[in-house]
């Protein structure tokens, strides 16, 4: 499933990172996310708006158009 | 003077301990090779001058603003590094800590949020990381100070720079050997870490390294070694190789320094963070915060301050400086300049000092509390359908105070085009000095509700910008790509007085010195055009040269509906700084 699926309040953790835009790949290595971290769903704003998420008690956003093409599997 | 860098990621209190560590005075500069500006203070204890870098994650910049760092570690080798590490977040702190040790030179550690760290049951033997990492290591906690006078004297001992070094595996150690040898004694870096930075991707490294290397070997040696490396089927390409060889040796470190047990404290930011980003709750309390802010900025505070000033501005002050004048014998000449042209000029804008300071105060509230990240969260969605991000939204509300600082808080936004839209756009927000010439029609049309009509009209600028926006980004400033919005959330604080105080004067300081210089120096000249005419000096206002050049242009504005002397000649002198209109009408209208 892709991260947009994922439910508010559920962890997942992420497996694939390839699909989305190389500078945002990049930022979020800058943040020590990337392939087999934990990413939880804090939010969600409505109308397809940006998504509240937490990885090592680090909070961040990121955009709807993103969160799609992130793959995350539920453990 | 001995010049030491402070670095570190964003978010880190890396501000704060730079106010720590400085004595209050500090002066802007421009940095080499780049016209962005750069913050420098000079170190409490001796006489070291203290460089304040942006905040970055990587040496590898993503943006114009983390650019910076690179190229002045690049042009001007600091003979100190002060590392702010977030000791709440040490795996990612540790990755810019990793390069900075690898530049070479000496480095000293500030572990700051150790507080924060051990609420959440993180414990770091200091001691064991500071001898992993072959450098001291200060626990600090910026934000109140302690700790800094530790900071302050192992920087008065002479640090040596630290052996510290990673094994990157036997491809990449192959392909730095090769830079190496090319290089020989030539650049007064350390080798291998432009060898590393250049492997990693790094295009200032890169564009510095072709100097001594012609470009096309680099290009075919950055892709054989990347070739070998796709090869072993560990990694799709040379940087996550290399960010991979890293994060396994500070995954290591963190293994060996810290202890981490389990522990449920209430997280406070993600209970606020569940009302303030609230699906139907989140834009409605962003703008009830808005309204606030003007509320007390105009109406409830800031109008109160402001009437007391103006009378005592027309009353004590001005009937002491008549009588002054009067018993030093000064002329009519003299006291016109003085009475007319200073005191109802300079006074007129003056009286909006206390609106604008309250106003920066809440700006700098919404900022040190973690609020501002938030608002570019919310605001995305509304940005990004005309084609902006929701980081430009914080260059916007910064200009509201002033553009030229909104402009440059433009440089975090990586996309260029976005970065280029924001740029346009945000001379169009209600800068401070619109507001004094608001405040003035505000209070001259309308006698009640005058709050709401500031806000409407800060919101109409703001309707403004965006519909110009979408016109922009659909027209010539077109782009197929996506643009990257990640924005780190960090957590909710207090804001502290001292932080806030110094913060809301930085802000505000410019406006009080426009008041001295410009204001000042243009109130005189404009009573000299109403004081003067064809002839001779103590002419009537309308057969002033004032009247003449306003009479003269007033027809251009005859169509919107205003086209006497008065208007044309203010809107003239607005030219030369906005709140000038203000004052060049009390002079007319006096």
């Amino acid at each position: 499933m892709t991260l947009s699926e994922l439910e508010e309040g559920l962890q997942a953790r992420i497996i694939d990172l390839s699909g989305i835009n190389p500078l945002v790949r990049r930022r979020l290595l800058d943040l020590g996310i990337l392939e087999g971290s934990m990413i939880r769903l804090i939010h969600r704003l409505p109308l397809r708006g940006a998504f509240a998420l937490e990885v090592n008690h680090q909070e961040f956003g990121l955009r709807y158009a993103e969160a799609k093409r992130i793959e995350v599997e539920v453990v | 003077m001995k010049s030491i860098a402070l670095a570190g990621n964003p978010n880190t209190g890396k501000t704060s301990l730079f106010n720590m560590l400085t004595k209050s005075y500090e002066y802007v500069g421009n940095w080499t090779g780049v016209t962005v500006e750069k913050k420098v203070g000079k170190l409490k204890s001796g006489d070291a001058e203290l460089v304040d870098l942006p905040g970055i994650y990587s040496l590898n910049p993503l943006s114009k603003d983390e650019g910076v760092s690179i190229h002045y570690l690049m042009n001007e080798m600091p003979s100190t590094i002060i590392n702010i590490v977030d000791g709440s977040l040490l795996e990612r702190n540790l990755n810019l800590t990793v390069q900075l040790l690898e530049y070479g030179q000496p480095l000293l550690i500030g572990l700051n949020m150790v507080d924060i760290a051990k609420s959440r049951g993180i414990r770091i033997d200091q001691k064991k990381l500071a001898k992993l990492l072959g450098v001291p290591v200060v626990p600090i906690i910026a934000r109140t100070g302690s700790g800094c006078d530790e900071v302050l004297d192992k920087l008065d001992q002479s640090v040596s720079p630290s052996t510290f070094q990673i094994d990157y595996g036997e491809i990449i150690e192959q392909a730095i050997s090769v830079i190496d040898a090319r290089l020989e004694a030539d650049p007064p870096y350390h080798h291998r870490w432009l060898a590393i930075q250049f492997l990693e991707g790094n295009q200032v490294v890169k564009d510095k390294l072709s100097a001594w290397i012609p470009e096309e070997d680099l290009n075919q040696l950055y892709d054989q070694t990347e070739k070998r490396i796709k090869d072993t089927g560990e990694s799709h390409s040379l940087p996550s190789y290399i960010y991979k060889a890293r994060n396994e040796r500070i995954k290591a470190i963190i293994g060996d320094s810290v202890h981490v047990e389990q522990n449920s404290t209430t997280n406070w930011t993600e209970k606020i963070d569940r009302i303030l980003l609230n699906r139907f709750l989140g834009i409605p309390l962003f703008l009830a915060v808005m309204y606030l802010v003007f509320q007390f900025t105009f109406d409830w505070l800031g109008s109160q301050i402001s009437d007391q000033l103006d009378g005592f501005l027309s009353g004590p002050v001005s009937d002491g400086l008549t009588w002054l004048l009067t018993t030093c014998g000064a002329s009519s000449f003299i006291k016109s300049v003085v009475l007319e042209g200073i005191v109802s000029g300079v006074g007129g804008v003056l009286v909006f000092v206390p609106q604008i300071f309250i106003l920066f105060f809440f700006i700098s509230w919404l900022e040190d509390s973690g609020y501002m990240a938030r608002i570019a969260l919310l605001m995305d969605r509304l940005m990004s359908s005309v084609g902006l991000n929701g980081k430009a939204f914080i260059p916007m509300i910064i200009g509201f105070g002033c553009n030229v600082p909104g402009i440059m808080a433009a440089r975090t936004i990586e996309h260029p085009k976005e970065r280029l839209l924001t740029i346009l756009l945000s001379p169009l927000m209600s800068c401070s000095a619109r507001l004094t010439v608001y405040a003035l029609f505000a209070a001259a049309f309308f006698s009640s509700h005058q709050s709401l009509i500031v806000l409407s009209l800060y919101v109409l600028s703001i309707v403004t910008a965006l519909l110009l926006a979408k016109l922009f980004s659909s027209t010539f400033l077109k782009h197929e790509d996506q643009s990257a919005f990640v924005i780190e959330l960090p957590p909710y604080r207090v804001p502290q007085w001292r932080i806030l105080l110094r913060s809301t004067w930085e802000k505000g300081k410019g406006f009080v010195r426009k008041a001295g210089t410009f204001i000042f120096g243009g109130s005189v000249v404009i009573w000299l055009l109403s004081y003067s005419g064809p002839s001779g000096f103590d002419v009537e206002m309308n057969q002033s040269f004032l009247a003449i050049i306003g009479n003269a242009i007033a027809p251009l504005f005859d169509p919107i509906g205003f086209g006497n002397w008065q208007a044309g000649a203010s809107l003239l002198t607005g030219f030369l700084a906005k709140e000038v209109v203000v004052s060049t009408m009390n002079i007319n209208d006096a």
